[in-house]
């Protein structure tokens, strides 16, 4: 257990760990970018990152194939690349095509490239790719009246069935948003963009987090949390079939649920609400959902 | 997205309290429209019409006389409005059967002596509703006993500290339901009152220590939240101030907001979700968001060419606001407005264009205004407020700590999943 007090002079919304498990970055209403090299139990901040104008709401890290690149992004709606080299950290790239709030960021599976999504409170959701030749080409879409919350990929899978489609066709993501609507993209070579596939009805509330798990197995499973007090499991069978709803409990929580996470094997689910508490949840054979346990503070 | 929607009417407005709103819009008294009418509508729009299309509403009815306020009550069933005729209010609901959307007029009553300019539903008591007009006309209603008896009575919220005015503005009190206040634009003072006590309980006025000369308090506006703070506005061109009380000393202001207003403020709105936000507009054209926590203005937005009479947030979803000028719109916004690269873009294939290119555009396309950000102030609806957690490689769970300013890394224990714990290892 690595415990960091005080890590930002602010509230922390978001802190994630890299692919190895050793840098562990945070970001925070001070407009900061937080560093910290952890090592078992002990930790060590190792830089600050400042840049954006505004509370910084989510952080994601690369594929280390790529280097040790981070992505952040914030109220001032903007996206920034930061990377390491030689102990030095530096911002990069600055990904500036939102007119509001930008809510999350993430970038695609390795196998695309250096992919990532934005999803911005101007309604829209942004695809980037940063090509070698240090050339930015952003699809933007419009993807949810009155802005969208949260953004996620599906991982990338072997389509060994539909031989013909190119590898693209099978990239897919998922959005959030404040019309309480989650809604399923998938590109499309000829249009050279993403279309929407699905639209999800269920909330009645916005939709503050979607989380598509990272399993590669034959079903597919999304997990949107709302304003709500809800928590939702989207299945589908074969990457084809129409999308089936099933409510992760009943009963309402006790306050809003702001945050959704997959473990990356084994499909337990962590949510994160309003009341202060992490509960964990894991599907039984008969493919209710139950409690795993809480995350004890 | 950031202009949502514009509406090309000069109309007054009310939003619905729902998280996706609805926007009711009545055509304002004391305009000429294009066409010399002088027909008036009360319209509904939807906020989910696609924002490509022309807007169209989704509902919408003819009214006898036009329109000097609207507002919605908050438990949703009834919208009121200030006719232009002697002294009239009309109520009127929105029908909702199976997918049609319809708006219905319950009535009108004819109860104030002169004009009514301003009404207000109670927060509160939802339905109670205020109606103020000329020679310091106001009137309390009861809605149900209005739609129900033929001879009901609102009744008036009693006796005055001296000679009332015209009466433009009035605010119900957001947690004590029999307190109110009332401003004008011909009066340099704000009134609180109390209907238990049956009066009013204090008068508010200020001299300006710059000019020593007391402004027009033509709008007041409660506080969210604190039952004794007060907004009030000043509607003098010379003295475009806003000022905040708190009722517990009345004597002068506990803070005053000065900024990009160059003429006479004409409405202000507390946001309900986050009471360090503002909004303000006036006869200058100008709509300013204020951060009344730091005491200045955040963000000021493209000036309009005429008087922005109303601009008020959607009260459960303020991330949007609208406002409505005398250049014939009502704008509906979203809070933030940034310049990013694609305006760039845009500004950039200008310079491109040839001549003729140009000229064909220049009267068509509508210039690339941006607010004004002083400061980047993120509403408190924004971002997570969770421990929120995420999975890591290894079966760690990383998580922020419940003071929201520490991280923890921890490794939970799920019963029947030890193995695949394991394998992570």
């Amino acid at each position: 257990m690595v415990a960091i007090a005080n890590a930002h002079n602010d509230l922390i919304h978001d802190a994630v760990l890299d692919y190895y498990g050793k840098r562990l970055a945070t970001c925070s209403s001070d407009k900061t970018i937080k560093i910290f090299e952890v090592e078992g139990e002990t930790h060590k901040e190792v830089a600050t990152l400042e840049g954006h104008d505004g509370p910084v709401w989510r952080v994601d890290w690369a594929h280390p194939k790529f280097g040790t690149i981070l992505a952040s992004c914030s109220y001032d709606g903007k996206v920034l690349i930061w990377k390491e080299e030689n102990g030095r950290w530096s911002q990069i790239a600055c990904h500036a095509v939102h007119s509001a709030s930008v809510n999350s960021v993430q970038w695609a599976p390795h196998e695309y490239g250096a992919l990532l999504l934005a999803a911005s409170s101007d309604g829209k959701v942004s695809v980037v790719e940063f090509k070698e030749n240090g050339t930015l080409t952003p699809i933007i879409i419009d993807a949810h009246n009155i802005g969208v919350n949260s953004a996620s990929w599906a991982p990338a899978t072997l389509q060994e069935n539909k031989p013909t489609k190119s590898p693209e066709e099978s990239r897919r993501f998922v959005t959030g948003g404040a019309d309480n609507l989650v809604k399923i993209w998938k590109y499309n070579n000829e249009s050279q963009t993403y279309l929407l596939e699905d639209t999800l009805q269920g909330h009645s509330d916005w939709v503050r987090d979607v989380a598509w798990s990272p399993s590669v197995l034959l079903r597919s499973y999304i997990a949107s949390v709302s304003q709500d007090k809800t928590c939702i499991i989207w299945t589908q069978e074969n990457n084809d079939s129409s999308w089936k709803k099933t409510e992760l409990q009943k009963e309402r929580f006790p306050d809003v649920l702001w945050r959704a996470s997959w473990s990356l094997s084994g499909n337990i689910l962590a949510l994160s609400g309003g009341d202060n508490k992490v509960t964990l949840w894991k599907e039984n054979l008969e493919g209710n959902w139950e409690p795993a346990g809480e995350v004890e503070q | 997205m950031v202009k949502l929607a514009e509406y090309s009417r000069t109309a007054t407005f009310a939003w619905s309290q729902d998280k996706i709103p609805y926007i009711v819009t009545g055509t304002a008294s004391g305009t000429i429209a294009a066409d010399f009418s002088n027909d008036s509508t009360l319209e509904l729009w939807s906020l989910l019409s696609d924002p490509k299309k022309d807007p169209t509403p989704v509902a919408s009815i003819t009214t006898d006389a036009r329109f000097k306020d609207l507002d919605w009550s908050f438990d949703n069933k009834f919208i009121a409005g200030a006719l232009d005729d002697n002294g009239k209010i009309e109520l009127f609901s929105k029908e909702e059967n199976d997918t049609k959307i319809s708006l219905k007029s319950l009535g009108k009553f004819k109860k104030h002596t002169t004009a009514v300019n301003t009404l207000r539903f109670n927060p509160k008591q939802q339905n109670v509703l205020a109606s103020a007009g000329n020679n310091g006309e106001i009137l309390i209603w009861d809605i149900n006993k209005t739609l129900s008896s033929t001879d009901y009575s609102p009744s008036a919220p009693g006796i005055a500290m001296s000679t009332q005015d015209e009466i433009k503005s009035v605010s119900w009190n957001k947690s004590l339901a029999h307190v109110f206040a009332s401003a004008g634009d011909t009066t340099t003072y704000a009134s609180i009152w109390d209907l238990k006590a049956k009066k009013e309980v204090i008068h508010l006025n200020y001299t300006s220590p710059k000019t020593g000369l007391k402004p027009n308090l033509a709008v007041v506006e409660w506080h969210p939240k604190v039952t004794t703070y007060v907004a009030t506005a000043s509607g003098s061109d010379s003295d475009p101030v806003i000022l905040i009380w708190d009722l517990r000393n009345s004597n002068m202001p506990m803070t005053t907001l000065e900024g990009p207003h160059t003429k006479g403020i004409m409405s202000l709105d507390w946001c309900t979700k986050d009471e360090s936000l503002l909004l303000s507009s006036g006869r200058d054209g100008i709509v300013a968001l204020w951060d009344t926590k730091a005491n200045e203005v955040s963000t000021t937005y493209p000036t309009r060419s005429q008087w922005c009479f109303k601009t008020k947030f959607a009260p459960e979803n303020p991330d949007i606001f609208a406002s409505a000028g005398f250049d014939g719109q009502i704008n509906v916004n979203t809070l933030q407005d940034l310049t990013n690269s694609q305006d760039s873009q845009t500004q950039a294939d200008t310079n491109k264009e040839s001549e003729s290119e140009f000229w064909n555009h220049v009267s068509t396309s509508t210039p690339l205004e941006k607010p004004t950000v002083s400061k980047i102030h993120a509403p408190n609806w924004y971002g997570n407020r969770s421990p929120a957690a995420q999975w890591a490689f290894g079966g760690k769970l990383v998580k922020i700590s419940k003071d929201g300013k520490g991280v923890e890394i921890v490794k939970p224990k799920v019963q029947g999943m030890e193995c695949n714990l394991k394998l992570n290892e």
